[in-house]
């Protein structure tokens, strides 16, 4: 929840000015501009881009995916591919342009001086060459080091990163190391030559929120023994709020703000910005909130710029802004923001939508019966049990004795990391995949049983949507077509009438009915999200699961997204059953959350309960790591997993290896007990109830909400 | 990967088995009885009969299988009924020439295909890409007797560079022989050269867009290194299939290659033993070029498991 306005002004000069002159920035970009270019024209991806990172500081670069953030820090490393330019400005590093440097020099510096560590280090990775040598490879090149010299500093550094067996992992290949592990080994691989400058791209958006929390820290720690600069790429304010003093936003590839961290998040004087910190799901034990949301989409840039390049979205637009270019204004602390009506809406928040509007009074979840009802549901990949001995092998468990209900008009969330099962649960539920044990009860009646007679009316009354929107599209299809191929198959009516259902499925979902002639790749991450979801209504299903639904989207579409999902359960009565990792998202939308891990469920109760003490020792990690904003809550210290997992499906408590508060041999060799209260919140866990109860709450400020209840 | 190698070793045991009753089985079934063959055309039948009770031609199939392995098994692969030698050491020299002729052929291949490739991956787009795309399917849309006969008459009949046929022992000098080989070795590479390039730019140019390969460029490496140390090795693994494959159609790509240029190989020999009706001799020829190509393709199997980590590592584990 966003904090009252603040009627101050928002440009305040820092509260004690700095007496010594500001150190030389270490890396001062200036009117960078960059263009990418192909047969079709010339797209613009970043204008008159300029900031600094004083030696030492941590600057956060953030915007959504179009933003030109990425294209900004790979212009800084050289390494723009894909008829990517640079059309005009500079690149200072260290009092050099570096754009004036021949490559040769250019290329010394990287991996030098420059370093880098990108997105996703499942495949940053070479799966042919061994952790150790690629991380030896930058110390060889640049340091002269010799290969066996080069092999002692490589333990030093994964020591360093905070690797316990460095000699095994240098020796390792990429395949045998978890992320959390090939994340650390980049890192070292970074640090090697001791750079002044690190370019983190995304460095932990691939990574579980658990294992993120701690690869976060290390990047702090190190930041910070080494004196390092960093620029900080990164969509996720929550991690940017914890690692950076400075940011700069970015919007259709302009700087529109800039300036200290906690200034920015907490008083945001962009529209741009406030939408973005307001459109952030926040932790909340308030269900029914609407979230804000920031309407439209980025629109691609060509030619010079001519307006100011929110306008199209800004809720502030007048005829002024659509008419002239918006300089930046820089006050002397250093903030800047690029809108010309940012004093006079200092403190005016981001219009929220439906703010007072009375909304349709949900039907609460009946009490009858469930709609699904899954009952010791068990699911084993890979098993063979062959008569063959050699043939026979026991197989990874992914589901272990799982049971819950979805009751009709009920959204439950569940929540867990990679490797959790949480998807394969959401497929066992549509009979996607056929469980190993146990029953999943639809309507009373065995799901399994029913498929394997052919029932039709089953595969229209549950539906899928699902995390990629590009992939779940056929490419050379229209958007019309795609939604008639599930409708021929309910055998709804002729051509005429379904091209109907197709236009109101398509306005149902907030896009115009035109749009069934677009092909997907003229649609926006979110338009196509929307169709995937018309699609999964096409059959008026009474059941979707939606599998991590909305994870790949940018925070403002997320936001619009999660708005339909919920109204649409308000007004169908749908009943969802919410996968995702990201439990801010499911606190907005769910009645009920299940958080699993190892394939097995370790807490289950109505959110508000889950939320608050007692935890499961594995949710009060999960809460603890979520990065949020400096303004939702005093930070509360962080419980940082261990990242190994060892492969869960023992016979005693699955989050044992990790376990922080793990009492000892009774949790490694029994299953847990599951304590239950009233209000249907159980626990599995070895440690009584009332122990758990002391711990203090994750999110003080909902205990604050109690009072109200 | 030791437990992997027997495995595999063992696999190819079976294979071959099974490949030589079949070989049996199918000369059996030929036109033509060879005792009747060997006693001429005028011989009276029991003449005939008495050769086949001496071949042990009267016998069941069966024990004339039986004798036929036992006796490969100790390394007798039977005499040859036209030429009258046995045919061990025949085979032996002939095979030893082809194989000169299809390693040479697939060295070149690997080497001139794999550099093609890597070098039109690299200028994407660019002039040279264009280049060998451009060769490429002159290679690929012409038949390859017709690049023979084009070298002939070039290098052979107008050039006089070249010899356009036959064989000289490398006893005899390593240039004679050496001249011998290059116009049949440069047929088969023509032959094989543009598929290897194409296959070998379509891997490196994706494997060059790959997150390791910026990542290489992000810590400095030069583009030589970024290139043959981090993309090829990745990007050689189909290529190793396809070579493998290719090295099959080599042995069967001799036996024409042979006979246009009369090089005295196992295609030739093989040629000679079926228009001769020597049962024995087509046998052990059709078998040796299975073993061949059974352990052309075990070897590709090992070089390709000796580059990827992932298969390596999984053997280790089972
Ligand atoms: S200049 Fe106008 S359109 Fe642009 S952000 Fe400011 S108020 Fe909105
Ligand atoms: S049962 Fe033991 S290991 Fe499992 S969560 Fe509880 S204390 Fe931790």
């Amino acid at each position: 929840m966003m904090t009252a306005p603040q009627a101050q002004p928002v440009l305040q000069p820092a509260a004690a000015p700095a007496v010594t002159p500001a150190p030389a920035p270490l890396l001062d970009i200036r009117g960078l501009t960059i263009s990418y270019g192909n047969a079709r024209g010339t797209l613009r991806a970043a204008s008159d881009v300029s900031f600094a990172i004083r030696p030492g500081e941590v600057m956060g670069l953030v915007g959504e995916s179009g933003s030109g953030k990425s294209t900004v820090a790979m212009a800084i490393l050289d390494l723009l591919g894909g008829g990517g330019r640079v059309d005009s400005g500079e690149i200072l590093f260290d009092g050099v342009d570096l754009r004036r440097l021949p490559a040769a020099e250019r290329r010394a510096l990287r991996g030098d001086r420059i370093a880098a560590v990108f997105q996703d280090p499942f495949t940053s990775l070479n799966p042919a060459l061994t952790v150790g040598r690629q991380i030896a490879e930058p110390l060889i090149q640049h340091k002269g080091l010799s290969p066996r010299q080069a092999a002692v500093r490589v333990e030093e550094l994964l020591a360093e990163v905070g690797i316990r067996e460095p000699r095994r992992v240098a020796a390792s290949y990429p395949h045998e190391l978890s992320g959390g592990m090939q994340q650390r080994a980049l890192i070292a691989t970074a640090l090697g030559c001791e750079p002044k400058l690190l370019i983190l791209d995304e460095p932990t958006t691939a990574l579980d929120v658990t294992v993120e929390a701690r690869i976060i820290d290390l990047l702090a720690k190190l930041c910070d023994s080494h004196r390092l600069s960093a620029l900080f790429v990164s969509h996720n304010l929550g991690i940017v709020n914890r690692i950076c003093e400075t940011v700069t936003v970015l919007y259709g590839g302009v700087v529109v703000e800039t300036g200290r961290t906690g200034r920015v998040l907490s008083r945001p004087a962009h529209p741009y910005a406030k939408g973005l910190v307001a459109a952030l799901p926040r932790i909340t034990a308030e269900r029914r909130h609407r979230l804000p949301s920031i309407p439209g989409t980025v629109a691609k840039l060509s030619g010079a710029v001519t307006a100011c390049v929110f306008a199209p979205r800004c809720p502030f637009a007048e005829e002024t802004c659509r008419s002239q270019p918006q300089p930046m204004r820089m006050d002397e602390a250093g903030d800047g923001v690029r809108c010309w009506k940012a004093d006079a809406l200092a403190g005016m928040p981001w219009p929220d939508e439906d703010a007072g509007a009375a909304r349709p009074s949900r039907p609460q979840p009946q009490q009858s019966a469930p709609l699904v009802e899954v009952d010791h549901l068990r699911k084993v990949y890979g098993a063979n049990r062959s008569v063959l001995p050699w043939l026979r092998r026991a197989g990874t468990v992914a589901v272990d004795d799982v049971s819950f209900t979805v009751g009709r008009g009920e959204v439950v969330g569940v929540v867990g990391e990679s490797g959790s099962g949480k998807s394969t649960i959401g497929r066992a539920l549509l009979a996607l995949t056929e469980p190993s044990a146990g029953t999943v009860l639809f309507d009373g009646a065995d799901l399994t049983e029913r498929v394997r007679r052919g029932d039709q009316d089953l595969r229209r009354r549950a539906q899928l949507v699902f995390q990629n929107s590009a992939a779940s599209l056929n490419p050379r299809k229209t958007i019309g077509a795609a939604m008639d191929r599930p409708l021929v198959l309910a055998g709804h009516g002729d051509a005429e009438e379904r091209g109907k259902t197709i236009a109101g499925l398509l306005t149902r979902v907030g896009l115009p009915a035109a749009y069934a002639d677009r092909y997907p790749h003229e649609l926006s991450g979110g338009e196509r999200q929307r169709v995937n979801i018309a699609r999964a209504l096409a059959t008026n299903p009474d059941f979707v699961v939606c599998d991590e639904a909305v994870s790949a989207l940018d925070v403002s579409v997320q936001a619009n997204i999660l708005n339909l999902l919920a109204e649409l359960r308000d007004e169908m009565g749908l009943s969802y059953l919410f996968i995702t990792h990201d439990i801010a998202v499911v606190s907005h939308i769910a009645d009920r959350v299940l958080v699993v891990y190892g394939g097995t469920i370790c807490e289950e109760g109505p959110i508000a309960s889950v939320l608050r003490p007692p935890y499961h020792p594995y949710t009060e990690a999960l809460l603890s790591a979520v990065p949020r904003l400096a303004e939702d809550g005093q930070e509360v210290p962080r419980i940082l997993l261990e990242d190994a997992a060892a492969a869960p499906g023992g016979r005693g408590c699955a989050f044992a290896a990790r376990c922080p508060r793990k009492l000892g041999a009774v949790c490694d060799e029994q299953a847990p007990p599951v304590h239950a209260t009233a209000d249907g919140h159980r626990i599995a866990c070895h440690i009584p109830l009332a122990t758990l109860a002391e711990r203090a709450s994750v999110f003080p400020e909902l205990m604050g909400d109690d009072a109200r209840h | 990967m030791f437990a992997y190698f027997l495995t595999r070793l063992a696999s190819l045991a079976l294979i071959l088995v099974v490949m030589s009753v079949l070989i049996f089985l199918v000369t059996q079934a030929m036109p033509g009885d060879v005792a009747s063959m060997i006693a001429g055309q005028f011989a009276s039948k029991e003449v005939v009969d008495a050769i086949a009770v001496k071949l042990g031609l009267d016998q069941p199939l069966i024990v004339q299988y039986g004798r036929w392995a036992a006796g490969i098994l100790q390394g007798d692969l039977g005499r040859s009924l036209v030429l009258e030698q046995p045919i061990g050491p025949i085979l032996m020299e002939a095979l030893a020439r082809s194989l000169v002729l299809a390693v040479v052929a697939l060295v070149v291949v690997a080497v001139v295909g794999i550099a093609l490739g890597v070098l039109a991956a690299v200028r994407r787009g660019k002039l040279t890409d264009q280049m060998v795309s451009g060769i490429s399917y002159l290679g690929i849309a012409v038949p390859d007797f017709f690049w023979a006969i084009v070298l002939v008459l070039i290098f052979g009949s107008y050039l006089k560079l070249l010899p356009t046929g036959g064989y000289t022992p490398i006893s005899e000098g390593f240039l004679p022989w050496a001249a011998h080989l290059v116009l049949p070795v440069v047929t088969l590479v023509l032959m094989l050269l543009a598929r290897i390039a194409r296959l070998t730019r379509s891997s490196m140019i994706d494997v060059l867009q790959t997150n390791y390969v910026k990542f290489a460029r992000a810590k400095g490496m030069p583009e030589s290194v970024v290139i043959l140390r981090h993309a090829l090795k990745n990007a050689l693994l189909p290529t190793i299939t396809v070579l493998a494959i290719d090295f099959g159609l080599i042995l069967g790509g001799v036996v024409v290659i042979e006979t246009i240029f009369s090089y005295p190989g196992m295609g030739r020999l093989l040629l000679f033993a079926i228009q001769r009706h020597d049962l024995p001799l087509i046998q052990a020829t059709i078998l040796i070029v299975s073993a061949a190509y059974c352990l052309a393709n075990l070897t590709a199997d090992l070089l390709y498991a000796f580059v990827n980590p992932k298969i390596r590592h999984g053997m280790r584990a089972s």
